[in-house]
């Protein structure tokens, strides 16, 4: 079977400051992977890397087999090959953002009806059947013609994950989807990425919340300083973690 | 005319008012009221084209391409810098000698052109300008010193748009030409109106100098119906009256002005929908 994502060597640098020093991951069908580490190891930038919001200096993304074509410019600068194979990847990969980046001029149910009506063509009172079942999935279709700014900041990445989801993506990102919570907020955020694990969603999760790592994902990844220092199936990383690191870490968190 | 009044109107302006306003409806103070057309045309259309400008402008300035940002930054630093008058005589001016140059090129014969003492170099090198053309032009001026002002306010509009939205328009695989009218131009709306108003208001103004360009409009004509005022029949009706006519074009606008900022709370209000408390 091929991996849905398959990420080999991923290197990218700021300026001078090397952030990421070759990550690799692949990711199966119904995976969710926690990307866990103090801020700063790269886990977020890693991430951004493999939708190409981040372009990696080095490395190779494959999205169900297909491989990413990236080349290096006349200038020296990584672009993409072809910006149409980069515009399909992206909209066959959700996202989901710390900030929620709901668009604000669009309703609810318009923020999650743009991209398949725009991007994948979709017809669009098929959108707004689908568009209605997700936000119905995610708790919050009484308010799809309410404007984001007039939700709490739960709803709103509830809905945020309802726009993902209307993509029928083949696997979403959550880069720390919690953190910009507060914290009452918190558990309904995690209760429907909860539910979408079980239902199979391929997921790779960017999150300090050590709860949902250890009893959701099937996969934990523990960066420090750009580079994997330890992973494995969640049950053996957070009960014998091996790296000091990790133990200094775990040690510092608390696991609700 | 005046016999379609109502009979209680007739009543209550008795013979002086009726002559006060047989004066005010005559031919010529008609043709006054109807040149408001000059000035609300050249106001609108001014005004069309200094968003497109402006929106040109806002574009090239934040281009990834170099030559492009130069001449967006050129455009917005000269022509704000230039005086409105002079650019409303310089390039009307300017663009009409252009055209006659290039007539001259086509159609003059080259001892026409070797014998020429003035301009045009032919008489087949001659460009006349009706009142249509003139108005052609104003509008373009209008449009092309206004819409750098409206440039910079833009691009700093558009550069209050969030990022992460604009991140998210890319996330969901939106081309970039895509994420900038869709989203980023869309957006940019809220916060460029204030300053826009701004620039509308100046604009509104400057329609004034549009006798400049021999456009008989509401201010050369006020000049002409103010000016002392001789009958060969009845003596003098009036004597200068200038100030009187000026006071009507001082009301008409600041009615305008008036009526502006409604329309603008109401495009503010629209283009904030649903971001009320984003901001």
């Amino acid at each position: 079977m091929t991996a849905v994502l398959d990420v080999q060597n991923i290197h990218k640098r700021f300026g001078s400051l090397e952030v990421l020093h070759g990550i690799s991951l692949q990711a199966d069908r119904g995976d969710v992977i926690s990307l866990i580490g103090s801020s700063g190891s790269g886990k977020s930038t890693f991430l951004r890397c493999i939708n190409l919001l981040e372009m990696p200096d080095q490395g190779k993304i494959h999205l169900a087999g297909e491989a990413i074509r990236l080349h290096t410019n006349r200038k020296g600068m990584r672009t993409a090959a072809d910006p149409k194979q980069v515009q399909h990847l992206r909209s066959r990969v959700g996202m989901v953002f710390q900030q929620f980046n709901l668009w604000a001029h669009l309703s609810i149910l318009e923020n999650v009806m743009e991209a398949p009506v725009r991007v994948q063509g979709v017809d669009k009172t098929e959108a707004r059947e689908i568009a209605m079942d997700y936000l119905n999935k995610v708790g919050i279709a009484h308010k799809s013609d309410a404007y984001p700014a007039f939700l709490s900041g739960g709803q709103q990445q509830r809905v945020a994950i309802a726009r993902a989801l209307a993509m029928r993506p083949d696997a979403i990102l959550f880069d720390e989807p919690t953190s910009a919570l507060d914290p009452e907020l918190v558990g309904e955020v995690l209760a429907v990425m909860r539910k979408l694990a079980e239902e199979g969603m391929t997921m790779l999760v960017v999150t300090h919340e050590m709860g949902f790592a250890r009893d959701v994902s099937n996969k934990v990844i523990f960066l420090h300083q750009g580079l994997i220092e330890e992973q494995g199936y969640p049950s053996e990383v957070f009960s014998k973690p091996k790296s000091e690191r990790l133990k200094q870490f775990l040690s510092n968190t608390s696991i609700k | 005319m005046l016999e379609m009044l109502p009979q209680w109107l007739i009543d209550w302006l008795g013979p002086d008012g009726i002559a006060s306003l047989a004066y005010i409806t005559n031919g010529k103070h008609l043709s006054w009221y109807a040149s408001v057309r000059y000035t609300l045309l050249a106001a609108c259309f001014g005004a069309i084209l200094a968003v497109v400008f402006g929106l040109l402008g806002a574009a090239a300035k934040l281009s990834k391409f170099a030559p492009l940002r130069w001449i967006g930054d050129i455009y917005t630093t000269m022509v704000r810098g230039v005086p409105d008058v002079l650019f409303l005589l310089f390039f009307p001016l300017a663009f009409e000698q252009g055209v006659e140059y290039l007539m001259a090129k086509l159609y003059c014969k080259p001892e026409e052109i070797a014998a020429a003492t003035g301009w045009p170099l032919c008489q087949s090198a001659q460009w006349y300008l009706s009142t249509t053309e003139y108005m052609v032009l104003a509008c373009f001026s209008l449009g092309i010193v206004y819409g750098a002002f409206a440039a910079n306010v833009i691009y700093g509009a558009l550069k209050a748009v969030p990022k992460g939205q604009l991140e998210a328009a890319h996330a969901f695989g939106f081309p970039s030409r895509e994420v900038f009218w869709r989203f980023q131009v869309r957006q940019m709306w809220v916060y460029a109106l204030p300053g826009l108003s701004n620039v509308w208001l100046l604009l509104l103004k400057a329609t004034s100098l549009l006798s400049l360009l021999q456009i008989t409009d509401i201010v050369a004509w006020a000049d002409r119906l103010g000016a002392p005022n001789y009958s060969p029949l009845a003596g003098l009706v009036h004597a200068d009256w200038r100030w009187k006519y000026y006071l009507v074009l001082f009301i008409f606008y600041i009615l305008l002005t008036w009526f502006s900022e409604k329309f603008f709370a109401y495009l503010q209000a629209r283009a904030g929908r649903g971001m009320a408390r984003a901001n």
